[in-house]
């Protein structure tokens, strides 16, 4: 589901209506991309409206250069990062792992394969703040490890080296 | 201990690449969304409204002239082509989104008054705008610039040979001429026939400053520009980030580590991604810089 020019242009003169329409069409990128990298449901629900809201206010500033799921995938990277880094890790911790059905709702629409995503997203939750991280937007989402690096404020080295321990231990999590 | 192995060691777990790239949230978010959306910058509520006062105005102002003008002192010229005054006269204009006083000596002309946009042209003189609408409904054309209200107050002042200044009090003002600059709250930027918007200035800049990016708008280079680099502010960040897409490519890099000093960049903007004027990231970053005046 796209947002056709029209709607588009109504949402950015100010039309909640278009806006809703948009949110609608985008709301399941956005919300996935906040629960992988946040590994909480709550979480991810709470970002993902940061992120509309932040983007009801940036849209008029959206100059269409770029699509505009390029636009709010990067909206929802930076605002998710940027939320994360002014909280303490140990909060993060008891977030990340509070939640073991956090992944007990996801639908991908593929039954067979249905029992083995829930068991990988919920394994992906489960790794450490700044693997998850790195797995997430690398393997995922298709940032290089200098795009990380620029993202998460590492070197790409170290983007690297969390990114092999994040696949080991992703792993070692599923052959269990 | 960080483990610095390769990654590609550790070859990637099967069925990632596979994952969907989007989960509907189990619940509606929507009405957690929208009351928000009203107490935000933009009023999406607002556009109904101004449509259909838009249409009103629209509708009396071609019947009769401006019904929404009233005479501030002297005897202003009203008429439905537009307002002039002269040096003992002023006026206000009341419109569907807002207000404009038009000052004395100017010449003040309507081009457009429809649902999407109220456009004036300014031919000389000076005005002070109070709008409240959705951005780029309320334009005014200058002899050299075209000022797109983005949510703002602004003073516009233009003399006879299309010179003159964009103020902006609240809010953020596209200029754009010969290039495009965006004047946010608290700056001010000159606009000169023949050359356009000029770069943004705080207005408390250190006068060097004001120079040093005068020179730069005349087509100076190196030793403005360092001058310009060096003298900044973190409250003359803005003014920094209207420079980037303006000096010479080699020297963007520059103005990059300047900027990233004075306001350090949001995670997604890269140093080359900006250098290249990726549009996205000029944007993001925009919006992470620091605001001087009131942003609304």
């Amino acid at each position: 589901m796209t947002v056709d020019a029209h709607t588009l242009a109504r949402a950015r003169a100010g039309d909640e209506a278009a806006f809703q329409a948009l949110y609608r069409a985008e709301v399941g990128r956005v919300f996935a991309l906040c629960l992988r990298l946040t590994g909480s449901r709550p979480e991810a629900e709470e970002r993902t409206q940061d992120v509309f809201v932040q983007a009801w206010r940036s849209l008029a500033s959206f100059r269409g250069e770029s699509a505009l799921s390029t636009w709010l995938h990067r909206l929802t990277v930076n605002l998710v990062l940027t939320e994360r880094r002014g909280r303490g890790r140990r909060e993060r911790r008891l977030l990340a792992v509070e939640s073991p059905e956090t992944w007990e709702t996801t639908g991908t629409g593929h039954e067979s394969d249905a029992g083995q995503t829930v068991d990988l997203e919920r394994a992906i939750g489960r790794l450490p703040d700044g693997a998850r991280e790195v797995l997430v937007l690398h393997d995922i989402e298709g940032f290089t490890h200098e795009e990380i690096a620029g993202l998460c404020g590492i070197a790409a080295g170290t983007s690297k080296a969390q990114l092999f321990r994040a696949r080991r231990l992703l792993r070692e999590m599923l052959e269990r | 201990m960080t483990d610095l192995r390769e990654p590609d060691s550790e070859p990637p777990v099967p069925g990632v690449e596979r994952l969907p790239r989007a989960i509907e949230p189990a619940r509606d978010l929507w009405p957690g969304i929208a009351p928000r959306l009203r107490g935000a910058a933009r009023r999406g509520w607002m556009a109904a409204g101004a449509l259909a006062a838009a249409v009103l105005a629209l509708m009396m102002l071609t019947r009769r002239a401006p019904l929404g003008a009233t005479r501030l002192e002297g005897r202003p010229r009203i008429t439905r082509a537009g307002v002039t005054t002269d040096d003992s006269s002023s006026a206000r204009l009341t419109l569907s989104i807002g207000q404009l006083d038009v000052e004395p000596e100017t010449d003040l002309r309507l081009v457009a008054l429809g649902p999407s946009q109220q456009r004036f042209a300014l031919r000389r003189g000076t005005i002070s705008a109070r709008v409240n609408a959705p951005p780029r409904v309320f334009v005014v054309e200058t002899p050299a610039a075209i000022a797109t209200d983005l949510g703002c107050a602004y003073v516009l002042r233009v003399d006879s040979l299309g010179n003159g200044t964009l103020h902006v009090t609240l809010g953020q003002v596209e200029l754009a001429g010969e290039h495009l600059v965006i004047v946010p709250a608290g700056y001010v930027a000159a606009i000169r026939s023949g050359r356009g918007p000029g770069t943004p200035v705080s207005v408390d800049a250190p006068p060097a400053l004001v120079r040093a990016l005068d020179a730069l708008d005349a087509g100076g280079a190196g030793p403005a520009l360092d001058t310009a680099l060096r003298l900044a502010r973190p409250g003359d960040a803005r003014s920094l980030w209207n420079l980037i897409p303006r000096v010479a490519p080699a020297d963007r890099g520059r103005v990059y580590d300047a900027l990233a000093r004075l306001a350090p960049p949001p995670a997604l903007v890269t140093r080359a991604g900006v250098v290249g004027l990726d549009p996205g990231m000029l944007e993001l970053w925009w919006n992470y810089l620091p605001w001087v005046g009131e942003r609304r």
